[in-house]
Parts: C-alpha cells; structure tokens; sequence
C-alpha cells in the first residue's frame, strides 16, 4: 500500500488510535496485581477494582458474587469498547476488525453447528455464544437440516465462508469430527489474516506478521503436544497446521513426525526464537509449562506493538492483552473464592 | 427364678433327660447369635471407619479437582458450553453385586470404564495438559464417590440386624438362663 503512513494514517484512523492507547493506559499494572493478590474475599476484589478503570462494572449486581458474575461483566466491558471502536472504523481498518472477529465466529459457528444437529433450541446456545463473535445470520441456524445445507443457506454469507470452502471435500461436512473442523478453520483463518496484513503493507505488516506468525507456530506446538497418546494420526496432525509461520516447511514436517516432548523440543531448537521458549520451561509440576511460556511471549510480543505509531496492530494487541487481563482476575479470583492460594500468583504479568 | 417363667413337668428321669437337651440347644443358639451380633458389628464398625477416612478424603479431592477446573479455564478459556454440548453416553458405569456377612445381605458398588473418552481432542490447541489433568482429577473423585455410595448404603442395611439379633441374643440368654 502507501509508503508514509505518517502521513495519511491520521486522516481516518487518527481518532481510534488514541482512543486506543488511552484505553491501554488503563490496564492494570504490578501494583493492582500486588493489591488484588492480598485480597480475602471477592468483596475485597470489588472494591480494588473499583479504583481501577474497572470503576463500579458491579455495581448492580447481587449479593453474592461470583467468579462468573466477575467473568460476564468484565467480558461486557470489554465488548462495548470493541463495538465502539468498530463503529466507529473506516476501511481497511474495519475489515481489520471483521477478521479479529473471525476467531470468535468461528467458535459461536462450531457451537451452533453441534446444537443443531443434536436438536437443541437455538436460543439456550444464543446466550452461550460469545459476543465478539455475533453475526446477523445467527438466529436462522436451525431451519438447517445437516451441516452442509447450514453451509449452503446460512454460513455463506458469513466472513467465516471462504474457511469452511478449504475443509469441505465433495460438500460433506458431517463426516469431520468438530474439535478437528474448529482446527482446520482457524488455519485457513489464520493464513487468511496473515496474507490480509502482509498485503496491506507498511508498519501494520511490520508488526502484525511477526505476531500472527508466532501464533500460527504456537498452535502448531501445542496440537502436536496435545495429541501425543490420542487417536489423531500424524497425517490428520499435519493438515491441522498453519502454514504462515516461521517453522513452515520444513519445521512443520519434522513436528508432525514428533512423537514425545524432547523430539518438538529439538525441532524447536533449530529457530532462534523457541530456543529460549523451550528451555524456560520446568519439567513435571512446579515448573512453567508449555503454555505459560507462551502466552507469556505473545504479551511481551503485544505491548511492544505499542512502541510504534500509525499501524493497526495497536487494536489487536489492546483487546489480547484486555483479554489476558480478564484472565488474570479471574484466576486471582477463583484463587481467593476457592481458598487455594498456594499458586496465586500464576498468572502473567502485562505491565 | 422368677414366677412366671415357670415350665409346667412331671418330675422323672426322661423328663429332666429332655430338658438338659433343650437347655444345650438353647446354649448353642445363643452363642451362635453372639457370634452373629459380633460379626455384625464389627463389620459395622470397619464401615464406620472407612466411611469417616473416605470423607476427609472426598474434601480433598473435590478441592484439588475444583482447582484444576480453574487452572485449565486459565489456559484453554471457557470450554464449559463444548463439554456440555457434547454429552451423550456415560463413560463411567457402576454395577451393583451383593455381599454376605453373617447371613446378612449387603449391596456393594463397583465401578469400571466403558466406552472411549469422546472429549480426547478438545482442548487440542490449548490447555490440553490441563484439560488432561482436570479429567484425571475428576474421575478420581467420582471413584471416590461411589466407594461412599457403597458404604453408605450398606451400613443402615446392617442397622437392621444387628439391633434384631442382640434382642434374640437377650431372649435367648433368658430361656438358657432358666435351666
């Protein structure tokens, strides 16, 4: 696209950008943490947040509270700020924001699919859906008899019809098993978004590629992790992969030949980045797993995209980190209200 | 000897005869409904024990699983609506065998696997370890579950006669008593 993006990215996007960086000088420091962490009960949690930019979310809720409670209204918060700054986008950036949603369609579509076919009334599976990942075709879900006249009637005309196209063979969709189907749709999305940022070019390709093609690796160690000692097969395993990251092809073939933690983890000493990623991790309990690692990585990837101007990479690295945040209270939370406080302080610190 | 329980007889060899054999088998039912009343509650009482160490057990193992739950909504989000849409056979069935104890029937559970686990790949992309561990976790406390159900069931099945057979013991300590 245009070089300069100094010049002309204030002219549309100027606007949200700062909204954004605002909203990212309100997410909760060391300090909070050290706060929430010596709290005794979620009253004790409330009141804390109340100081923050949480401010009084909870102020209409009953007696008593609840882990969920904190859950629904912290994820509330979060998806107004989101609508706000999608109403409120010009092209591309508004494409930029549909395709964020896209994750989370995919995850509303998967469940909606499997209340159809088991027959379950679409509006008890509405309510479980989440709300990033609203689309208008939502309620007509169940005229849908099988999977693949819900494709062809509903689906297509959703942003997600392009991923369901790459894992249809012949048109049948109900032989795939679901965990699978999610799985194959988020790679073609990924590689979609990644293809989407690196045409678009300038600062939002500069930040953006490195941090979808850190995703795209990571999905591709965990699947293999995790499907060490069950029934997925390694050529299944494979097709699972994203291919637009750092470890695509040759790291791709060699994991999906793995077959314990210390072959990935050779596999991942050939790439300078997961070296380091492999080695912080402890064996057996006690010690940082896998996971931890990484989403630790992918925070520090996010708050350095604050560091540069005039891109949109901002936006994403603001609601992964809001996510996170929401993660880290309510495990805090659950910590306190299960009076499990050994491993309290677990979660990942953002700032 | 009291009044009442005076037995009407004609005093004569045979009848006292007749009488030694009757208070013998009155002797003999009596120790083997002592031994009866023994068995019962002693075997009462080791459920009794087991019961109070498999509670203080249960507390532990549903703190521990509860935890795990939170540890893996930590890593793999909320996965709650994805196991709930995907119930449909039971994997964990209890069968239910009879065990004797002194001529007391008592019911007993047991537990075992059928079927494959059909949640093996959720979790796939994340929080798998953790998903695996919850899974763990959780079928241990219902195997604890159900080693309480068995005993709780079988000890109000001895209440019944243990209280029985002290009372024919008494009974019967009275008619050898009066011989």
């Amino acid at each position: 696209m245009l070089e300069g993006a100094e010049l002309y990215f204030n002219v549309d996007h100027g606007y949200l950008e700062g909204l954004v960086r605002g909203c990212k000088a309100g997410l909760l420091t060391e300090r909070d943490y050290v706060n929430l962490v010596q709290c005794e009960t979620l009253e004790d949690l409330k009141i804390h947040l109340q100081t923050t930019d949480y401010g009084n979310f909870l102020a209409n809720q009953t007696n008593p509270l609840t882990v969920s409670k904190i859950d629904t209204e912290m994820r509330k918060k979060l998806c107004s700020e989101f609508e706000y700054f999608r109403n409120h986008s010009l092209e591309p950036l508004s494409t930029f924001f549909t395709y964020m949603t896209c994750s989370y369609m995919i995850d509303n579509v998967i469940l909606l699919m499997n209340g159809a076919l088991q027959k379950k009334s679409v509006k008890e599976i509405l309510v479980k859906c989440h709300p990033l990942g609203r689309f208008t075709e939502m309620e007509a879900v169940n005229i849908a008899e099988t999977p693949s006249d819900l494709f062809n009637a509903v689906l297509i005309e959703t942003p997600l019809a392009p991923f369901f196209q790459d894992c249809m063979s012949e048109n049948i969709l109900d032989e795939l098993n679901i965990e699978l189907l999610r799985n194959k749709l988020y790679k073609s999305y990924l590689e979609a978004f990644y293809k989407f940022c690196k045409n678009h070019g300038d600062v939002t390709a500069e930040i953006m590629c490195p941090i979808l093609e850190f995703e795209a690796d990571r999905r591709a160690f965990i699947i293999t992790l995790n499907s060490f000692g069950t029934e997925l097969s390694k050529e299944e395993r494979e097709t699972l992969f994203p291919t637009c990251g750092k470890l695509h092809p040759e790291g791709l073939r060699l994991l999906a030949q793995a077959e314990d933690f210390e072959q990935m983890k050779r596999v991942a000493e050939h790439y300078g980045v997961y070296k380091p990623l492999f080695e912080a991790v402890g064996d057996g309990s006690g010690g940082k797993t896998l996971e931890d690692v990484f989403y630790e990585h992918e925070v520090q990837m996010n708050v350095l995209a604050f560091n540069r101007q005039f891109h949109y990479g901002v936006f994403y690295a603001y609601t992964k980190l809001k996510e996170q945040e929401m993660r880290n209270i309510v495990w805090i939370a659950e910590c306190i209200s299960q009076r499990h406080r050994t491993k309290i302080n677990n979660y990942i610190p953002i700032l | 000897m009291s009044g009442k329980d005076r037995i009407e007889i004609f005093p004569s060899r045979m009848a006292q005869t007749i009488m030694k054999a009757r208070l013998k088998g009155a002797q003999t039912g009596r120790n083997l409904l002592k031994k009866k009343s023994d068995a019962l509650t002693l075997r009462f009482r080791q459920i009794l024990k087991k019961i109070i160490e498999t509670k203080m057990l249960m507390g532990e193992v549903m703190r521990e699983a509860a935890f795990s739950l939170a540890e893996a909504k930590f890593t793999a989000g909320d996965f709650s609506t994805t196991v709930i849409q995907n119930v449909n056979k039971a994997q964990v069935k209890i069968r239910a065998k009879k065990d004797n104890v002194a001529g007391v029937t008592l019911p007993v559970f047991e537990h075992y696997q059928e079927g494959t686990d059909s949640y093996e790949l959720t979790g796939l992309a994340r929080g798998g370890e953790q998903l695996a561990k919850l899974k763990r976790n959780y079928a241990k406390a219902v195997e604890l579950l159900v080693e309480l159900a068995s005993l709780q069931s079988s000890s109000p099945g001895l209440n019944v006669p243990l209280p029985i057979s002290s009372q024919n013991w008494m009974r019967e300590s009275e008619k050898s008593s009066i011989g």
